[in-house]
């Protein structure tokens, strides 16, 4: 067994074009026919055909999905493209690339813990904890603006929602609404919350302000969790995705656990707060 | 050729999206815009209570930001495909719960990675539970305790998950129950 990284390594797989040991190291993983997946315990050798290797595309997305379907903790290759290296490192694979040579001296070199001086590239897999370059770092960046731009637009819309509310509409037409009875207006909070979807932050804004109003945080609390939880909009999308009997009854079975929750939260609550 | 393509297929998906999301905030402009030719004075009232909210959520909004950087730095959307659906029992529960929780994005985005889970064979209940814990989102903690109290939060936190996991039951009890 070989060390790696402080992890014990009890399978690699190595490309090749041939189903052999003595064939040569193939030059890139996603063009290589075949996947030796070696158990460095019992060096038992199986050859996995990678079908995506025909030239149409796909094939180092297909030698990924096989290394971790065969449970690999190292692939050893020629060439590696920068996805495949991303997706294998984060499932916990070790990446070394730049192996010559046939597969029996990839191996052998491997298992004596020398290959690093034959190769010109290891990616450590992330499974030791992440780490922070300069490149990650832009990216995380990157996605955290984009997905708190895409979260403005409708916020913004809600906010102007609740202007427009505070100023034209009076208390009456709310108390009309919620009669101040908890079980009835848990019920239209849960209704209300049912009916729009979207994020989460939407639902902590519109029931903050209805709290102003003199909503009873039980129909609050109701809405929040009824607004992420249960979907009438999103219903289509979720029948076609998920089947329309898991949809129906999971939707339902949400909608009734929304009030629920709302219940046991406020009791809680008062209990603890007196 | 095919890069072009992609890149065409993108912008398309981006167009479409940016048009959804600019939907609400454009029709209510529109509203303000009337509103102000009709009742200019309340409009103003309006435009002055929105300001007010959008200001009390300034610096949450900036923790929050910070929160969504800490995450998409530590933890990557391949591990959520990784351990949903993955393991049984316990594990799987726990898997469903934190890759929930830490599941970012519009639920359509989720829907085919759901559905194909589903089609390997994943549990039900994984998936029930997986789309309860949406509600949980740890991110917009600054924003939830902006309205409400921590004791609250921290309550309903609580509630939501125990909840997703009878969602989750339910929902696996009444579908077997509904195909005998």
């Amino acid at each position: 067994m070989h060390l790696h990284s402080q992890e014990i390594v009890l399978r690699i797989a190595i490309s090749s074009d041939k189903p052999d040991l003595k064939a040569r190291v193939g030059s890139g993983l996603g063009t290589s026919k075949y996947l030796m997946v070696i158990d460095l315990r019992t060096m038992a050798v199986e050859a996995v055909a990678n079908s995506g290797a025909s030239g149409h595309g796909g094939g180092g997305i297909q030698a990924v999905v096989l290394a971790i379907t065969k449970k690999v903790n190292a692939v050893l290759t020629g060439y590696c493209s920068p996805t495949a290296e991303k997706y294998l490192t984060a499932n916990g694979i070790e990446i070394l690339t730049g192996v010559k040579g046939t597969v029996a001296e990839a191996l052998r070199h491997y298992k004596k813990g020398d290959l690093q001086k034959h190769i010109d590239v290891v990616r450590k897999s992330e499974s030791g904890g992440p780490r922070i370059d300069r490149m990650s770092l832009f990216q995380a960046l990157k996605t955290s603006f984009n997905q708190l731009i895409t979260l403005l637009p409708v916020m913004a819309g809600i906010v102007l929602l609740i202007g427009l509310f505070n100023a034209f509409a009076s208390k009456e037409l709310l108390t009309y609404l919620f009669s101040g009875n908890d079980i009835l207006d848990t019920l239209w909070g849960a209704c209300f919350g049912s009916i729009f979807a979207g994020n989460p932050i939407n639902s902590y804004i519109i029931g903050g302000e209805l709290l102003e109003y003199g909503v009873g945080l039980y129909a609050v609390t109701a809405l929040i969790i009824a607004w992420v939880t249960v979907g009438l909009v999103q219903l289509p999308a979720e029948i076609s995705a998920l089947g329309i009997r898991f949809a129906l009854v999971r939707n339902a079975i949400s909608f009734a656990l929304s009030i629920a929750i709302a219940f046991a939260t406020v009791g809680l609550l008062n209990f603890i707060t007196g | 050729m095919i890069f072009l393509y992609k890149n065409k297929y993108l912008s398309n998906i981006w167009r479409k999206r940016a048009v959804r999301l600019l939907i609400l905030p454009a029709a209510v402009l529109l509203i303000y815009g009337i509103l102000f030719i009709i009742m200019p004075d309340k409009t103003a009232m309006a435009i002055k209570s929105s300001g007010r909210v959008f200001l009390n959520l300034t610096i949450p909004l900036c923790l929050v930001f910070i929160l969504i950087l800490a995450l998409n730095l530590f933890l990557k959307p391949a591990y959520i495909a990784k351990f949903l659906g993955k393991e049984a029992g316990i594990k799987g529960i726990l898997f469903s719960v934190t890759a929930g929780i830490i599941s970012a994005g519009p639920i359509y985005a989720w829907y085919p990675m759901l559905k194909a889970l589903r089609e390997k064979g994943a549990d039900s209940s994984f998936i029930a539970i997986f789309l309860g814990n949406r509600a949980v989102k740890p991110f917009l903690l600054p924003i939830m305790i902006l309205y409400f109290d921590w004791i609250y939060v921290l309550i309903l936190t609580g509630f939501t998950i125990l909840g997703s996991l009878a969602a989750g039951y339910c929902t696996t009890f009444v579908e077997k129950e509904n195909r005998r």
